[in-house]
């Protein structure tokens, strides 16, 4: 029977995930779980956060796991991880992620930085910094970025079993047929060897990273009757580039031809097309580009665009915001 | 008899002390439930998706494609519909299984008296999620409530462990000879729905079957022998006699639940009461938490640190709340001062939910009554943390010395919000005159059908859009772009209301909803019906002069093609009443807010969550349904089909629809539109997909005027008409249809396909047809 490393103070060991749907997060979840009650004889639990949103909205997914000869006694959510796991470095701008990383925990990203540039980014206070480009593993091995990071959290734990996790991806994505399972254990290999690493000391005096409460600013003392929604139309202060995965579409003025197809294409509403006047002089509805805050890079607009104005690139060849024309309204 | 047996024990250390071998595994509620079914192996499952209680349904298809069990699964056209399915079956004298949630509970509520009072015996798994409105996925405990005067029997699992339990001690509770009544296993939606933990199953489903027995019925549908009529119309002086006969079969239940558990605790090694106590020895409490559930362990852990500094505190869970275990109750809380009673719903103004009432209740005659507060917590999903659970605790330890309690109920977890904050405007409201650009002309021909003008894409970016960016749905869905195009095609003001579905849930979570006009919700299956009151208020109050007389709106209905299974009663309804408005299906293929589930317009053979393909199984079993023929034959001034892939066709019917809806009446549009997700298709292939749809002849381009059908695009005479396998093959969802195994299949779909098209063009060039 395998022992746990270290335990909060109700004897859990626990992971928490940051992550977007589609990413797998769930799954990297279960399989971490199931590696460690089946394979490892510990006790375990794994749930996640989502409700009915879609790909592409911010999810938490938890692991806790606790000695085999007990039951676990807590159901909620993970509040002080001792492993903590940011999928996609725009979840900082959305959630606080960070909140309640225990005293010099552990904190996996997802990124091209340096360890310490990921400490100033999350804003951390210090701990076991952990980079990797999960991003390339994904491409190159076409797997998702859950088993990768399923190999950076066995790594870093010190006690799960690479080769219980294996059995776990093995028995998990087995339907998916033998490449698929070839190809995320070999993703999973590589993130347990291609991670940076930094120790930063954790600050004198602080304990854990405050856990963030967020107040509700709408309440039943000044909520509208009834659940209506009296400023609709807000969703235009959400940035949900984070759905998009690795790709993005580019518009070149130079080809395009106005001509309206793009617009009528796009779930997501992010072409701006304003009255003006065309290289000939002639008046009309002008294409002024896309707003990458609401782009979530499915390329339909690629694909519809007559004239090749839009291409397929990738993200991290542009620098969005300079290429980016935001919305008025 | 024993009060105290369900001591909170190790199930890790009891795995060995039943009879019976036992697998340890890692799953959910859910799947836990879907095991237990498959070991039990009922006749039939009558069900019908609903968040959180759909993966029941799915996980069992599952093993049923695998060939691992034999039990029918059939797809209801509602909850209503469904519950009907199974009531049928048990008439049948089968053994039946059923799972909801929420509203679908309350959906199918009438059915469940019929059901126990004809005295049916079946088993229900009512995963806990919260009443709409407004409309939440998540747990509390509003749906079970409304079951317990149901005569039902209601069996409360705490995890994973005791769903699959439950499950099958509630099949051999519920037949029992004295007791033939049916059966809630009810358990926490997403908590215990979702949550995987470490649980034991049974290695043999003979150790299982053998102790449930073949199921018994004496009185059934299939004997011709010995017919009977069942249900018969009954008052005075019978009806009371029924209801005398529920209340001795719910006695009988009540001796007969500790057997069953004594039964079940031999084979298994775990065991049941009516309550569970915390400790197990309730002597020396004088502090009590009531909670029911999945915060039930969270609750002991708080109890277990309070005793350990010597603090006389207990909890007690409820394990069966029918028959309500009233003389356990009483026994339990004899010698307790200050009792804290949880509610995870509220009986507005009544001092508590209904835990609180009935235990009030339950307790009025102990000589020595606690002090009792009540406190609702949450609800709509919210979760009850240690340190809330710890708060409880002492909340219940604080009343011990005192004669009256400060505050006898309240809330936990409500927030009053910030009175300094304004709710600002996101956006102006959309003009008039911005909405009407005068870009499309649409005119009456002499022979009555309408003529369109002026569809430029170009120009038409002009027209605001009425749906901002921001919402959450996919990369690449169908849907939004679909809409943009149609409401291009719409002059002036709109209200829309969105039945529910991906496009709601996605646009309109709170507190931000992406709608810039006028939108209302309303569930899965009165979108129609309720935009009809809206658009017949608006036509009222103009009458009366209590509008503007200038005051000119458009009523669209949005809503998936599982909107239109469950509502299609309401919106016939609507259709034929022939109200001025507009009903637009996104037609995706699939219950996709809930996780691809089968619509009734998947085609045959494809594959959803709940048509898996294995080898006892290839996908959906029964053809896909034409609603643009079913609305055309409710004579309607006007249908229509379209695609994204054809924006001008699309919005040039648009703009006939709003023509049509502001002068005859009721229009039914059908839109084809392209999940990414769950079709298992790129992002980027709409426009492709789309077109091969069309292209193949299976979703013509089409539209009926007053009764004269016009098709807009014939492949056939363009030349651009490929086979029914090109389209079904570039899609993972239908790719199987393409192996040679699955020809039969293919041919079907295809002859199909190609039968409605015939009619169709016969249609088309026949105006009396």
């Amino acid at each position: 029977m395998s022992a746990l490393p270290i335990k909060n103070e109700n004897g859990y060991f626990e992971i928490r995930m940051e992550a977007i749907g589609g990413m797998g997060a769930n799954l990297a979840g279960k399989m971490l779980a199931e590696a460690a009650v089946i394979h490892m004889d510990l006790n375990g639990t794994t749930f996640s956060s989502y409700g009915s949103e879609k790909t592409g909205t911010p999810l938490k997914a938890f692991v806790r796991l606790g000695p085999g000869d007990e039951e676990i006694a807590i159901g909620g959510p993970v509040v002080n991880p001792h492993i903590l796991v940011i999928f996609h470095t725009i979840l900082r701008d959305i959630l606080p992620v960070t909140s309640g990383l225990i005293k010099d925990g552990i904190v996996i990203v997802n990124s091209t930085m340096t360890p310490a540039e990921a400490k100033e980014f999350f804003d951390l206070p210090g701990g076991h910094i952990y980079v990797l480009d999960c991003d390339k593993i994904v491409i190159e091995e076409k797997v998702k970025i859950n088993t990768v990071m399923m190999g950076a959290i066995t790594k870093v734990s010190n006690f799960i079993e690479p080769d219980a996790v294996r059995k776990a991806i093995t028995k998990g994505l087995g339907k998916f047929g033998d490449k698929i399972v070839q190809a995320n254990i070999k993703a999973f290999e590589r993130a347990m060897n291609e991670m940076q690493y930094e120790h930063f000391d954790w600050p004198e005096g602080m304990d854990e990273i405050p856990i963030a409460k967020v107040t509700q600013k709408i309440g039943y003392m000044n909520a509208p009757l009834g659940g209506a929604i009296l400023n609709p139309g807000n969703t235009i202060d959400r940035d949900v580039s984070g759905s998009r995965a690795g790709w993005i579409p580019v518009w070149h003025e130079d080809k395009c031809t106005h001509c309206g197809i793009c617009e009528t294409a796009c779930p997501d509403l992010c072409f701006t097309f304003e009255k003006g006047v065309d290289k000939n002089g002639k008046e009309g509805m002008m294409n002024r580009g896309i707003d990458y805050q609401y782009c979530k890079g499915c390329l339909k607009c690629v694909s519809v665009c007559p004239v090749d104005a839009l291409t397929k690139e990738k993200e991290a060849d542009f620098d969005v915001d300079k290429i980016r024309r935001a919305k008025t309204f | 008899m024993n009060l105290f047996p369900g001591k909170v024990k190790n199930m890790a250390l009891t795995k060995t002390k039943g009879k019976c071998e036992q697998t340890v595994y890692l799953e959910s509620g859910n799947e836990m439930a879907a095991l237990a079914l498959k070991h039990v192996n009922p006749h039939i499952m009558g069900y019908y998706p609903i968040t959180p209680s759909t993966q029941v349904a799915e996980t069992l298809d599952a093993f049923k494609a695998a060939g691992e069990h034999d039990v029918q699964m059939i797809p209801g056209d509602g909850e209503h519909g469904a519950a009907g399915i199974c009531y049928g079956a048990t008439v049948g004298a089968a053994r039946v299984a059923n799972t909801t949630s929420a509203n679908g509970l309350l959906y199918s509520l009438e059915q469940l008296p019929v059901q126990s009072g004809t005295r049916y015996p079946m088993v229900l798994n009512l995963v806990n999620r919260s009443v709409s409105g407004p409309l939440s996925i998540k747990c509390d405990h509003s749906d079970l409530m409304f079951t317990l005067n149901t005569g039902w029997l209601i069996l409360i699992a705490e995890g994973p462990q005791e769903v699959y339990d439950f499950n099958i001690i509630a099949f051999k509770l519920g037949e029992l000879e004295d007791v033939r009544l049916p059966v809630i296993v009810s358990f926490d939606g997403f908590f215990t729905s979702h949550q995987k933990r470490r649980v034991y199953y049974f290695s043999n489903v003979d150790d299982v079957r053998s102790w449930i027995g073949d199921v018994k019925t004496p009185i059934h549908a299939l004997d011709p022998e010995h017919p009977a009529t069942i249900g018969p119309y009954m008052n005075e002086p019978d009806l009371i006699n029924n209801k005398k006969q529920m209340s001795m079969a719910f006695d009988n239940a009540y001796h007969r639940v500790p057997e069953v558990f004594k039964e079940f605790a031999e084979m298994s090694g775990r065991k049941y009461d009516f309550l569970k106590t915390y400790p197990e020895d309730f002597s020396d409490v004088e502090a009590a938490v009531w909670v029911m559930g999945s915060p039930s362990e969270t609750m002991i852990f708080a109890a277990k640190k309070a005793r350990e500094e010597g603090k006389k505190v207990g909890v007690v869970i409820p394990k069966v709340l029918r028959p309500w275990p009233v003389n356990e109750i009483r026994e339990t809380f004899k010698n307790i001062k200050s009792l804290v009673v949880t509610d995870r719903q509220d009986s507005f103004n009544f001092m508590g939910g209904n835990m609180t009432t009935e235990i009030k209740s339950a307790i009025f005659e102990n000589e020595n009554r606690p002090l009792v507060q009540s406190r609702v917590y949450g609800i709509g999903g919210k979760d009850l943390s240690l340190d809330e659970c710890k708060e409880i605790v002492e909340l219940a330890l604080s009343s011990t010395q005192k004669k009256t309690v400060d505050v006898p109920y309240d809330y936990i977890g409500a927030e009053p919000g910030d009175l300094e904050y304004k709710i600002e405007p996101a956006v102006e409201p959309l003009k008039e005159e911005d909405l009407k650009p005068g870009i499309i002309k649409v005119e009456q021909k002499e022979d009555g059908t309408l003529d369109v003008k002026g569809v430029n894409l170009r120009k038409l970016t002009e027209m605001p859009n009425r749906i901002m960016p921001g919402h959450g749905a996919c990369p690449g869905c169908g849907i939004f772009s679909t809409l943009n195009q149609f409401l291009k095609g719409i002059e002036g003001h709109v209200v829309v209301l969105f039945a529910t579905g991906c496009a709601m849930v996605v646009s309109t979570g709170y507190p931000q909803s992406a709608h810039r006009s006028t939108y209302i919700h309303n569930l899965f299956q009165n979108g129609a019906a309720t935009l009809s009151g809206v658009v017949e208020a608006y036509h009222e109050k103009m009458r009366r002069g209590e509008l503007d007389p200038n005051l000119d709106l458009t009523f669209v209905m949005v809503a998936g093609d599982g909107s239109n299974d469950i509502g299609q009663g309401p919106t016939i309804g609507a259709a034929i009443r022939n109200h001025n408005m507009i009903v637009l299906e996104y037609d995706n293929e699939g219950y996709m807010n809930t996780g691809n589930q089968l619509s009734f317009a998947v085609p045959k053979g494809f594959s959803s969550s709940t048509s898996h393909v294995g080898p006892a199984q290839v996908g959906k079993q029964f053809g896909h349904k034409d609603n643009a023929q079913i609305f055309s034959a409710c004579n309607i001034p006007y249908v229509f089909t379209a695609t994204e892939a054809n924006p001008i066709d699309l919005i040039k019917k648009a703009a006939k629809a709003q023509w049509y809806a502001k002068n005859d009446g009721f229009v039914f549009g059908k839109l084809l539109s392209t999940c990414t997700l769950n079709w298992r298709v790129p992002f980027n292939e709409a426009k492709e997909l789309m077109q091969k749809a069309v292209d193949c002849n299976f979703f013509p381009l089409y539209e009926v005027e007053h009764g004269i059908t016009t098709i807009n695009y014939d492949p056939e005479a363009r030349k651009k008409k490929i086979s029914v396998k090109d389209w079904v093959g570039s899609m993972g969802r239908s790719r199987h249809l393409v192996k040679p195994e699955n020809e039969a299949i293919l041919n079907e779909l295809t002859n199909e396909v190609d039968r409605r098209w015939h009619c169709l063009k016969a249609k088309a060039e026949n105006p009396l047809l």
